[in-house]
């Protein structure tokens, strides 16, 4: 397969929330349709995972977030992609995030949002679409 | 399975379960009759305790209403709990931010995200003066949440509250919780050993046991966190084996300290989730019981028949709360919190509707309390002992969990015991397995959740009042640690730390459990008293 084919993935927690459950099953199915999953797991920093990402050349990164820093490190991570001119990028949020935040979320550059309950074939769906 | 506008259908198909299994994947029969319930146990109080630790149970007293609480600075989650306590909850349960769980600082690098958010900050003792100002300390009976090394920090800090206040600790009443391997999100090693070596922080929570089974004689020494395996999506035969097992691995430990097992087996407890399986979750706890009584008993020679007591803290779970139709997660909570009465707890932590989404409010955190007075106070069911003993699926499920527990529990031991098989990452490995069926059967609909899988509604739009964080309290928290330090008698904080270094790298491994006392009294904080240990270990965060 093509590197395109299998289109490269960051996954990763950031701070110090260590809820897995999400980052772990989501990297599972994203493994199985096909795409490249760099798992970094728990207790990054934003900057880990630009620099993780320019290094690996991924199109995708994707954090999870349960006890509500979200919009915390988002904040980071956008800034830093505009920083490094990542234009590529594209940056996925997932967890339990208040229905208030997803717009704001998507207003600070974030492509999907995927709250608990969203059905595996939209994941895949939404994150083959971005790559 | 049914779909939004196939409800005819699914009823001329006729309408019913995808499969008879338990969550367990116990396939439960037609129907079962006195054939299937062999086993004769005595009554509720006496040995094996199956049907509960109590003759009476909650005809002399309810279970306790304890909800958990924390978030923010000291001082607001001081006024939730009161706002709690006043709205009849009749404990506390408080659980300091991720950050305190794991030994660290709000000026940690990598904190400032996550200070106060699921948890309060708790870095000194006026922070804990301040998290129970007006609050009894020797009427109320306190949980906190609490892992170590941080638990001897907590635990310290609780007790030097309480002298300050003029409350010996004699007369303290509550429990740390104290468990070193799943305080975090269950018994991943990717969570716990990223900030403290696992073997040193079992050995600390051994000191902060043995201090308390010396001095503190209404204190509980340890709740095994059952629940946040649990959580993970394991089984409820995974969580019992696992939890039973943890827990007769702690028993050797005290034992290997010299202590008596009747001195210690009474203060140690379980802090076991309820799940949706209602007759599974009921049998669970009534098979925990069985096995930790005899367990006690055989194998470790108690005596007191109060040391065979399984008594169990109860949460009901969140893994099964849904962001969507949140009120749908009133009517689970029902049926868990009834599970966990008709189960025989002792305390219980009724989750909240809005948790798929933030931390419960104060109207949500209310709801739980009154829904558990509800069950208290209108339902009758508490009015006779075991209201369920007898039924025959429920005494044949009891025996079959019983039987599969026991073999896992007998799996465990043969590789040299739960701590052993969660450093040789067997633990792990079941716990990622259990993950991904749980996201299988959710996927493939085997597994129905309402308002996820079934009666979805597309398009929804939920309109639910939110908890919301304080502006700029994790700033707030960050500029006060810098503050108190500055203002604070460094010398006398260092030389405490000194103090405390040099115990614990001592090479016999003395407890440390008075000089974390006294740094703490000294102005220490949790960041500094934790660095000292992590020093003394040789051990450093890798970020």
């Amino acid at each position: 397969m093509t590197a395109k084919a299998r289109p490269k993935v960051i996954m990763a927690k950031l701070g110090l929330d260590g809820h897995s459950n999400g980052l772990r099953i989501v990297s599972k199915w994203l493994q199985d349709a096909g795409f490249t999953v760099v798992y970094l797991g728990l207790y990054n920093t934003a900057e880990g995972i630009i620099k993780a990402a320019r290094e690996e050349d991924a199109r995708i990164i994707g954090c999870s977030f349960l006890e509500g820093a979200h919009l915390y490190y988002v904040r980071r991570l956008a800034a830093l992609a505009r920083k490094y001119k990542m234009e590529d990028i594209r940056l996925v949020v997932g967890g339990t995030i208040p229905p208030g935040d997803v717009a704001r979320l998507k207003k600070l550059g974030v492509c999907e949002v995927f709250t608990p309950g969203t059905p595996r074939s939209t994941i895949i769906a939404g994150l083959k679409a971005l790559s | 399975m049914p779909e939004p506008g196939k409800n005819y259908d699914a009823y001329l198909a006729g309408e019913r379960p995808p499969d008879f299994m338990t969550l367990s994947g116990i396939e439960l029969k037609e129907f079962y009759t006195a054939a299937d319930a062999r086993r004769a146990d005595g009554p509720p109080g006496e040995y094996p305790f199956t049907r509960g630790i109590h003759r009476e149970m909650y005809r002399r007293r309810f279970w306790t209403r304890r909800q958990q609480s924390g978030f923010g600075t000291p001082g607001e989650s001081n006024r939730r709990m009161k706002f709690l306590l006043g709205q009849g909850q009749t404990g506390l349960n408080c659980n300091p931010d991720v950050v305190t769980h794991l030994g660290l600082d709000p000026d940690f690098p990598l904190a400032e995200g996550d200070i106060g958010l699921a948890g309060t900050s708790l870095s000194t003792l006026e922070d804990m003066e301040q998290l129970f100002e007006g609050i009894p300390l020797d009427r109320v009976s306190t949980t906190i949440i609490e892992q170590p090394p941080a638990s001897a920090v907590m635990t310290a800090m609780y007790l030097l509250t309480a002298r300050r206040r003029g409350i010996p600790e004699d007369r303290l009443i509550g429990t740390i919780m104290n468990d070193a391997l799943n305080q975090l999100v269950g018994p991943t090693i990717e969570a716990v050993a990223r900030f403290f070596p696992v073997e040193a922080a079992v050995r600390v929570g051994l000191d902060v046991m043995e201090y308390c089974v010396r001095r503190m004689p209404r204190w509980n020494i340890l709740n095994i966190n059952a629940y946040n395996m649990r959580e993970t999506g394991i089984s409820a035969v995974q969580e019992a084996a696992f939890a039973l097992s943890l827990g007769a691995d702690y028993i050797q430990r005290l034992l290997a300290r010299g202590l008596g097992i009747d001195d210690f087996a009474g203060r140690m407890a379980f802090f076991c989730a309820m799940d949706i399986d209602f007759l599974e979750e009921i049998a669970k706890l009534r098979a925990m019981r069985r096995i930790w009584a005899r367990m006690l008993k055989e194998r470790f020679g108690a005596r007191d028949p109060r040391s065979g007591w399984f008594r169990a803290a109860i949460q009901t779970s969140a893994l099964r709360l849904t962001a969507q139709q949140p009120l749908n997660n009133i009517v689970r909570a029902t049926i868990q919190t009834l599970a966990a009465v008709l189960a025989g707890a002792q305390s219980i932590h009724t989750t909240s509707y809005d948790e798929g989404y933030a931390l419960p409010t104060e109207e949500s955190h209310k709801l739980s309390i009154r829904l558990q007075q509800i069950i208290a106070y209108e339902s009758n069911v508490t009015k006779t002992a075991d209201p369920l003993g007898g039924a025959y699926a429920i005494e044949w499920l009891t025996d079959r969990l019983e039987g599969e527990i026991e073999a896992l529990m007998k799996k465990i031991e043969d590789n040299g015991g739960f701590i052993a098989c969660y450093l040789q990452g067997w633990v792990e490995k079941q716990v990622n397995e259990a993950r991904y069926e749980y996201g299988r059967r959710i996927e493939s609909g085997q597994q129905v959740v309402v308002g996820v899988n079934a009666f979805r509604e597309e398009g929804e739009e939920v309109k639910l009042n939110l908890f919301r964080q304080s502006g700029g309290m994790q700033a707030k928290r960050k500029r006060y640690i810098r503050d108190y330090r500055k203002n604070r008698d460094g010398e006398k904080a260092a030389r405490a730390l000194g103090g405390l270094y040099k115990q614990a790298a001592a090479p016999e491994k003395p407890n440390v459990f008075v000089p974390i006392m006294e740094a703490v009294a000294a102005g220490a904080t949790t960041g500094e008293i934790v660095d000292t240990l992590r020093k003394a270990e040789n051990f450093t965060i890798r970020l």
